[in-house]
C-alpha cells in the first residue's frame, strides 16, 4: 500500500474522530463504561478467588497411624503421602507434638494430663492439599497406608469453600460474557448511527470507484482510536481505584486482623490490558465492518 | 464503449422498468436519454454503473462483459466513467479543492498528482478561484461543476450524468452542458438522462427515447420528441 493511502486514512480517521464529536463521546462514553465494568469485576473476582485461595490453603485434613506401630516406618510413609496426587505439602506429628498440642489445648486444665505420657497418642501427618476438589481422593489414598488408623478433616468447610470458589469463577465468568455482549450490541449500533448519518459519503465514495475495503479504513482507524483512547482511560480509572481501595483494605483494622490481602494491580495490569487492548480494537474493527455492511451494497 | 443487447429490468416489486433494450453508445458519442419520469431512464444508467443487475440480456462496458461481473470488480469498473448527479453530491464538510482531490484519493494517486491535476480540472470548469470555498458557499450551477470536475479529474473514458441541470435555471443549465459538450470534444463519451427538452433541442445530438421501459427511438442527431 502507497504511503499516501495509508496517510490519507489516517487523516481521515483522526479528522472524523474530531469532526463526529458526538459520536465520538457517546463511543468513548459507552466503551469507558464497559471497559470500566469489565475491569472492576476482573479485580473483584480476581481477588475473591485469590481469598478464597489464601483459605483453601489454610485448609488442611489430619491422618492418624497407630500408636504401637514402629516410628521409622510411620516417618517413611512421608513420601508416599507426598506423591499422592493433590497432596502440596506433608507436616509429621510424632507422639510429644501431640502431647504437647493438646496441653496446648486444655489451657488452664492441663492438670488433666498429669500421671499420663505420650506413649498412648497416635502419630499422625498434617496434609495440606493443592486443590480442596481432591480431598476425598487424597484421602483415600492415605487410607490405603500401612499402620492407618483415622482421618480427621473439616470436610464441610472444605466443601463449602471449594463451592464458593467454583460459583465465584462461574458469576464472573458470566456477568463479563454478559457485558460484553450488551457494549458489543450498543457500540455496533451507536456506530450503525454514525454510518447512517454518513450514508451519503459513503455512496458518493462507491459512485467515485472506491472500494469497501477504502471506505471501511477510515471507520476502522476512527474505531481503534476511540477503542485505545477508552483504553487509556478506563484503565488509569480502574488503576487509580484499585490503589485507593488497596490503601484504605491496608488501613482497615478487620481487614489486617483477618490477614486478608489484595493482589497487587502489577498483576492485573497486563490481562487487564490486554482484554481492553482486544475490546477496544475488536469492537471497532468488528463494529464498523457489521454496521456498514448495509450501506456498501450499492 | 457502452453496448446493451435485449437487457430486461424487473425489480423485485414485480415491475419491469427495462424491456428488452439494445443500443450501443461508441467511443466519443455524446448521447442524452430522454423519456418521461418512470420511463426507465434511470435504471438504464444504473444498469451502467452496475447499481443494478439486468433480469436478462447482456450489457458491454469498454469491450468487457459486465453482466456477471463480480462486485469485487464494480470499483475498478466506475473508474472508467465519471458521474454526475442532479443532486451534485457533494461533501459540504470538505472544500472545492478537497471535494475533487477525494476521487484521486480512491485511485490511489500520488499527492504530486493531485496537486497538479485537481487545479488543472478545476481550472477546466471555470472554478480556479474557487478552491478553498465549501459546497455552502457556492451556487447550484458552481456546485455542479464541482461534481464535473470529480467526475473528469481521473481522467474516466465517459460521462454518465442523471439529470444533470434538474436543478438549475435555465442560464446555468446551459452552461453545464456547454461544458460537456467541450469535455466531449476532447474525446470523453457523454451520456445524458435528462428532461431538459430546450437544451435537447438546442444541441441536435444523438436522441435514445425510452417509453416505459422500450426504446423507441435512437435519432443520431434528433430534437427532444420525434
Amino acid at each position: 500500500m502507497k504511503y499516501s493511502v495509508i496517510g490519507y486514512f489516517l487523516s481521515e480517521g483522526f479528522r472524523n474522530v474530531f469532526k463526529n464529536k458526538k459520536s465520538t463521546i457517546s463511543c468513548l462514553g459507552i466503551m469507558c463504561v464497559t471497559m470500566l465494568m469489565f475491569g472492576l469485576f476482573f479485580a473483584i473476582g480476581r481477588n475473591i478467588t485469590h481469598m478464597v485461595e489464601n483459605i483453601e490453603d489454610a485448609q488442611a485434613i489430619r491422618a492418624f497411624f497407630h500408636e504401637d506401630a514402629p516410628e521409622e516406618e510411620v516417618i517413611a510413609l512421608k513420601d508416599q503421602i507426598l506423591a499422592i496426587d493433590g497432596v502440596a505439602d506433608v507436616k509429621y506429628r510424632n507422639k510429644q507434638d501431640a502431647y504437647n498440642e493438646i496441653k496446648e489445648d486444655l489451657g488452664e486444665y492441663t492438670t488433666a494430663l498429669d500421671g499420663m505420657e505420650p506413649d498412648f497418642l497416635s502419630y499422625s501427618y498434617v496434609v495440606t492439599l493443592e486443590d480442596l476438589d481432591l480431598n476425598e481422593s487424597v484421602q483415600s489414598e492415605i487410607a490405603k497406608l500401612p499402620h492407618f488408623k483415622r482421618i480427621t478433616s473439616n470436610n464441610q468447610t472444605i466443601n463449602t469453600l471449594s463451592n464458593i470458589g467454583k460459583w465465584i469463577r462461574i458469576i464472573t465468568g458470566v456477568i463479563l460474557v454478559i457485558l460484553i455482549a450488551i457494549s458489543i450490541f450498543i457500540i455496533a449500533n451507536t456506530i450503525k448511527l454514525t454510518v447512517h448519518a454518513r450514508r451519503k459519503e459513503i455512496s458518493i465514495m462507491k459512485y467515485v470507484g472506491a472500494t469497501n475495503g477504502f471506505i471501511r479504513a477510515p471507520f476502522m482507524i476512527e474505531g481503534i482510536i476511540i477503542g485505545i483512547t477508552s483504553s487509556i482511560i478506563s484503565l488509569g480509572i480502574v488503576g487509580a481505584l484499585y490503589n485507593w481501595s488497596a490503601i484504605k483494605m491496608a488501613q482497615s483494622q478487620t481487614i489486617q486482623e483477618i490477614g486478608v490481602t489484595m493482589v497487587p494491580f502489577k498483576e492485573l495490569f497486563t490481562s487487564i490490558l490486554i482484554v481492553y487492548i482486544i475490546l477496544g480494537v475488536g469492537i471497532g474493527i468488528i463494529g464498523s465492518r457489521v454496521s456498514m455492511k448495509k450501506y456498501l451494497d450499492v | 464503449m457502452i453496448e446493451f443487447k435485449n437487457v430486461s429490468k424487473t425489480y423485485t416489486t414485480g415491475t419491469e422498468a427495462v424491456h428488452e433494450a439494445s443500443f450501443k453508445i461508441d467511443k466519443g458519442d455524446f448521447a442524452f436519454l430522454v423519456g418521461q419520469s418512470g420511463s426507465g431512464k434511470s435504471t438504464l444508467i444504473k444498469l451502467i454503473l452496475k447499481e443494478e443487475e439486468p433480469t436478462s440480456g447482456t450489457i458491454i462496458i469498454n469491450g468487457k462483459d459486465t453482466t456477471f461481473l463480480k462486485p469485487k470488480r464494480i470499483p475498478y469498473l466506475r473508474r472508467s466513467m465519471g458521474v454526475v448527479f442532479q443532486d451534485f453530491r457533494l461533501l459540504s464538510d470538505k472544500t472545492v479543492y478537497d471535494n475533487v482531490a477525494f476521487a484521486m484519493n480512491i485511485v490511489k494517486a500520488t499527492p504530486r498528482h493531485i496537486r497538479r491535476q485537481v487545479p488543472m480540472v478545476l481550472s477546466l470548469v471555470g472554478l480556479s478561484g474557487k478552491a478553498k470555498a465549501y459546497p455552502d458557499e457556492l451556487s447550484g450551477g458552481e456546485q455542479q461543476r464541482v461534481a464535473l470536475a470529480r467526475a473528469l479529474v481521473n481522467n474516466p473514458s465517459m460521462i454518465i450524468a442523471d439529470e444533470p441541470t434538474g436543478n438549475l435555471d435555465p442560464e446555468t443549465a446551459w452552461d453545464i452542458m456547454t461544458l460537456l459538450n467541450e469535455i466531449n470534444l476532447r474525446g470523453t463519451t457523454v451520456v445524458i438522462a435528462t428532461h431538459a427538452k430546450d437544451i435537447v433541442d438546442k444541441m441536435k445530438k444523438r436522441v435514445i427515447e425510452i417509453e416505459k421501459g422500450i426504446i423507441v427511438r435512437d435519432d443520431k442527431k434528433g430534437g427532444y420528441n420525434k
